[in-house]
């Protein structure tokens, strides 16, 4: 206020106005790029509802993260879309080297497939609400595929509900709710969650193993209540008693005072650690040090272990148990799956992936890890249920095309539940020693397994926290039915 | 005092902008209006909060959004009934909002009384602790959010529509427009200027600087908690991350870019970032030049250090330069003030004038 | 001494027409000792000049009274009020006004409004959110009359920034003469004034109300002397001598540390 209230200020005003009239008759066209727009949404009255365009085709929009801690993906996430398109519906992408640049030709009976945007989320669900809305309402998206991870998840699913034109089909969103809690009735997702990938392991570790008790510690928030809520519905369903639950915070560095809180080797059958990031070596570096050395039999852990934990903690966390992810273990091949993994080297030279650090690496890298397949298997989908309509996009027809879906994908099959859910393949693995190196290997397949664990998730349920579920005896459909992996061969 | 004519030519520009504003939906495309213009008044009255501390009360607070966000996590969990987190307090909505209201002022009178006694750079940083506490507070406390934060938020009706919607907040914007320059001539306004120049003046001459420092930050708090009902409304959830540090710095880059002691500045500066957040990745060939959408904070952190570089009062301080520059303005007060002031003291003093 | 006794039996102290009473005030920065035990009793409608040389506690003195400092040691009575510990706030309502020795006014607000804050202060109504009105408009003209009181009233509408250095002096008198102050304190009002200015001050102190006591630190003698009926001298923290102007001209003791060494300014 001072000095400049007492000025004239019609200026700024009469500025804003301008802005304001120029930006808001010019946004109407902002679609002109596509050969066969319609112009969009610049008429006066128009309700706007996403998919009411007259065309036929389908304008896909592909939620994606490209900043936050699972920024370096994005280029993943457009990829896996891109390659199913290329592999099934003869699109061909724009570069060689990035997956971003979309591609051209993509047809299924006739419809094309066209790509109108890509969103930007940052792990938030403010963020990809806002990237969803851009992708639907200004770029006239009538599917989307996205997002990537939980809570981006619900908040998708949240606004698919509020536009039933809208299809969405999930990339590889982890969290339960999407589709146990919002059901909303064109939310469709073609992977498991985060308490489906540790299917399984209790199982293992209590009818194999012998372990009757265990201690969980797991991030603080919904990813790790969820991978723990997981092994925990498994764990304690066939029998097996969880003694204490930890959760550190999520972005912890010392984790002396929550491994403090554990019972010592000598007092618990086992270990189930879902702590990720770099909090997965800090945390078990703190066990070291409070507890003693590890030894790899008592310890398991959700998808965040792997081998190069033993750079820092040595060779004695050989024998530990680890949870799967979308896809089976690196080291199981079948000709499906080595089919896969060709094509994608076939359709780039290189992939910036984040499974090779956001520098340019070999695209079967990138198509080999969960990412970038929950978006291929969101590819997938969308064609086959294409081929089932005929090619028409409309809700009506391909909504409960994709609710019929059986999907025969590269690393097991994959059909959905009563919420349109995936029912998966689990993939467990062991970090064994192999000539002094701690590798991975497959150790059993879980087939089939759905989100609810045997009732012990539903929609009554609240979602999983600190506290729930509670360890509970329950009738798991998978038990029994593990297929065992020898040397990378699963055994019928 | 402010020159009448321009005053007034100030007031009828601005009426126009809002009658613009009011028939836009008539004519302006549905992601236009819902989308860009509903998130610009909701995130330009947020900013004007910080423009009317900042202003009036010489308090930079980055704790505005925070406040904003206690409102919105405060409805979430009075109105809905069986949601996935939070008390599932199951009220009416337009009860929630008062209740969301009530809790958002103690709030803020608590934290304002809190840091009554600080000013300049602690009071910014203070209020910066205030936003990571509370970041961290919602993250934690599983009752009432918990990391995943409020889903399926419902506004009440009729701003479920998403036109209402725009409209609550443009008239809540004129409002407060409206409510934040009159309170410049109420005593109130008037002692928290004072209380800006000169605190311990202010306490000579009677006035209670700490409880007054405390009631405008209740009072900024409060228009915020109103923003952040909008916010909730609009945005149909709140968790954790929509506090956190970069949203929060966000609503003060929109106070900088638009003049951070202009009211006008606050939309101004939420347009223009709404516009870049929204388009800057639409522009044909802007990845050839290393811009991609992960860029965006880049494009928006060269925007505010050209604007400050042009004019450390923001967008609104260039337009008024612009009009001063090219003789587009009307007498300002410089032009009317009597040609004495430019002379010696001595001459101005007492004898002087006799 | 009397004040002694008064100052410390409180509130209804014997003396009604005893205004502001110091009882052995001890004000310590640290290890420094800027009042070192000063009684003072200043009866109503009084005009007392406080003299001394710069670091002899008149400041010091005025912030104690004023209650922007809390004092050591002793006691503050102002109307019959143990004030030593109330914050300066609650001085204006006991009719307390002061000055400052470098001018303080709010440089972002018109002449016109620091006027009437200066009222608002006194009258209350601080966080009135309505728009001023019956009252309001009532202080209004009492703040114009107080501009034009200090030759301020072409100024008015004025931002306080764009004032000389002159008239912020006068600006500064005007908000302690715009509440009728039954008790004012200057803090060397005519530093920095021009000769004709320092001659219109000294008429402005002199038609004050009968009722209103004042309180004035002046290094300008002729001011001091012209305005004061009373003069106390001050140095190193202590009242070194007290009378009317001639007794103390007369002080061969104030000759030796003050006006001996300083002269006039």
């Amino acid at each position: 206020m001072r000095s400049r209230s007492r000025k004239s200020r019609w200026v700024l005003p009469a500025t804003a106005v301008s802005v304001i009239a120029l930006v808001a008759a010019g946004c109407g066209g902002s679609d002109d790029e596509s050969s066969d727009s319609s112009g969009g949404s610049g008429g006066g009255g128009g309700d706007g509802a996403p998919g009411a365009t007259e065309e036929s085709g389908v304008k896909l929009g592909v939620l994606g993260e490209c900043e936050g801690p699972f920024g370096g993906f994005h280029e993943d996430t457009v990829a896996g879309v891109a390659l199913a398109l290329s592999n099934l519906a003869g699109a061909k992408v724009e570069s060689k080297t990035s997956a971003l640049d979309g591609w051209t030709g993509a047809t299924v009976n006739g419809t094309p497939i066209e790509l109108v945007g890509i969103g930007c989320g940052d792990d938030t669900a403010d963020t990809i609400s806002e990237e969803i809305r851009q992708l639907v309402e200004q770029e006239g998206a009538n599917i989307v595929i996205g997002p990537l991870s939980g809570d981006e998840g619900i908040a998708v699913a949240e606004y698919a509900k509020a536009n039933p034109e809208l299809t969405v089909l999930s990339g590889i969103a982890g969290s339960q709710e999407p589709t146990l809690q919002v059901q909303a009735p064109n939310f469709f997702r073609f992977h498991g969650d985060g308490a489906i990938w540790n299917a399984g392991m209790g199982d293992i570790l209590h009818n194999e193993e012998g372990w009757d008790t265990v201690a969980v510690i797991a991030d603080d928030y919904s990813f790790g209540h969820t991978s723990a809520a997981g092994f925990i519905a498994d764990f304690c369903g066939v029998g097996g008693d969880v003694t204490t639950r930890v959760f550190p915070p999520l972005g912890t560095t010392d984790y002396s005072s929550y491994i403090q809180q554990l019972p010592n080797p000598d007092e618990v059958d086992g270990y189930f650690w879902a702590v990720g990031g770099t909090g997965t070596q800090a945390a078990l570096e703190a066990f070291v040090n409070a507890k003693g050395d590890l030894t790899g039999d008592q310890h398991a852990g959700n998808l965040f272990f792997n081998p190069d934990l033993a750079q820092a903690l040595g060779t004695d966390i050989a024998g530990a148990y680890v949870g799967g992810f979308a896809v089976l273990p690196g080291d199981v091949q079948t000709p499906e799956i080595q089919q896969y993994l060709a094509s994608a080297d076939k359709t780039w030279n290189t992939l910036a992936s984040g499974i090779t650090g956001g520098e340019p690496g070999p695209p079967s890298a990138a198509a080999g890890f969960g990412f970038m397949y929950g978006y291929y298997s969101a590819g997938v989908a969308l064609v086959e249920a294409l081929e089932e309509t005929g090619g028409d996009p409309s809700p009506d027809a391909l909504q409960p095309a994709l609710a019929e879906l059986e999907l025969d994908l590269p690393y097991g099959p994959i059909s959905l539940d009563e919420n349109r859910s995936g029912i998966v393949d689990v993939g467990l693995s062991q970090l064994v020693e192999k000539d002094g190196e701690i590798v991975q290997e497959a150790v059993a397949i879980i087939p089939e397994v759905d989100q609810t664990f045997g009732g012990t998730f539903s929609t009554d349920t609240p979602p999983p926290s600190r506290d729930f579920p509670p360890c509970e005896e329950a009738d798991l459909p998978w038990v029994g039915n593990a297929i065992p992996v020898v040397d990378g061969k699963p055994q019928e | 005092m402010i020159s009448r004519r321009s005053l007034t030519r100030t007031n009828a520009v601005v009426a126009a902008v809002v009658v613009l504003l009011l028939v836009l939906p008539a004519f302006g495309s549905d992601f236009f209006v819902r989308f860009i213009m509903t998130q610009t008044l909701i995130l330009g009255l947020m900013a004007a909060t910080i423009v009317f501390l900042t202003a009036y009360g010489g308090m930079i607070s980055l704790a505005q959004l925070l406040l904003a966000g206690v409102a919105g996590f405060m409805f979430g969990n009075a109105a809905l009934s069986e949601g996935a987190r939070g008390l599932n307090l199951g009220l009416s909505p337009w009860v929630a909002v008062v209740f969301a209201l009530a809790v958002t002022t103690v709030v803020a009178f608590l934290l304002g009384a809190l840091a009554s006694r600080t000013t300049g750079i602690y009071f910014l940083m203070l209020t910066l602790v205030y936003g990571v506490i509370g970041y961290t507070v919602f993250a934690q406390v599983v009752t009432i959010s918990g990391p995943s934060g409020i889903t399926s938020i419902v506004a009440p009706e009729p701003f479920t529509e998403p036109v209402n919607l725009y409209y609550a907040a443009l008239v809540l914007s004129v409002l407060a427009y409206i409510a934040f320059r009159a309170i410049g001539r109420t005593n109130f306004g008037l002692a928290m200027q004072g209380v800006r120049d000169d605190p311990i003046r202010m306490s000579s001459l009677g006035f209670n600087v700490a409880l007054h420092r405390t009631l405008a930050f209740t009072l900024g708090g409060l228009v915020a908690g109103v923003a952040g009902l909008l916010n909730v409304w609009w945005r149909k959830q709140i968790d954790p991350a929509s506090i956190n540090i970069g949203p929060t710095l966000a609503i003060l880059i929109i106070a900088v870019i638009g003049g951070i002691s202009y009211f006008e500045g606050a939309w101004l500066g939420a347009l223009v970032y709404v516009l870049l957040n929204t388009y800057t990745k639409s522009i044909p060939l802007i990845d050839q030049i290393g811009l991609t959408p992960d860029r965006f904070n880049t494009v928006i952190g060269l925007m505010v250090l050209l604007i400050m570089v042009l004019s450390p009062e923001g967008l609104a301080g260039i337009l008024e330069r612009l009009s001063r520059g090219r003789g587009l303005g009307k007498p300002t007060q410089h032009s009317v003030e009597p040609p004495t002031t430019s002379t010696s003291p001595v001459r101005t003093g007492p004898g002087g004038l006799q | 001494m009397a004040p002694d006794a008064t100052a410390a039996g409180g509130i209804d102290g014997g003396d009604t027409s005893s205004v502001v009473q110091l009882s052995s005030v001890t004000m310590a920065f640290g290890g420094l000792l800027a009042l070192g035990g000063v009684d003072l009793d200043v009866a109503q409608g009084q005009r007392l000049a406080i003299l001394g040389p710069n670091g002899a506690g008149k400041t010091t003195l005025f912030n104690v009274v004023a209650g922007d400092l809390v004092p050591t040691q002793g006691s503050v009575v102002i109307k019959g009020v143990d004030c030593t510990r109330l914050p300066s706030r609650h001085r204006p309502r006991l009719g307390v006004a002061r000055t400052y020795q470098k001018a303080r006014s709010f440089p972002g607000l018109t002449v016109a409004d620091n006027l009437y804050l200066a009222l608002v202060g006194r009258r209350g109504r601080h966080m009135s959110l309505l728009w001023p009105g019956r009252v309001g408009r009532d202080l209004r003209d009492r703040a114009r009359a107080a501009a034009s009181a200090v030759w301020l009233e072409d100024r008015i509408g004025m931002r306080v920034s764009d004032l000389s250095h002159g008239q912020k002096r006068q600006l500064e008198i005007g908000m302690a003469l715009a509440t009728d102050p039954d008790v004012l304190l200057l803090d060397e009002p005519a530093s920095g004034l021009s000769r004709g200015e320092r001659e219109r001050l000294t008429e402005l102190l002199e038609q004050l109300p009968a009722h209103t006591t004042l309180l004035l630190i002046e290094h300008d003698m002729d001011v001091a002397f012209q305005v004061g009926r009373r003069v106390v001298v001050m140095a190193d923290g202590l009242v070194v001598a007290s009378g009317s102007p001639e007794e103390v001209q007369a002080n061969s003791l104030v000759h030796e540390i003050y006006l001996g060494s300083e002269a006039h300014t």
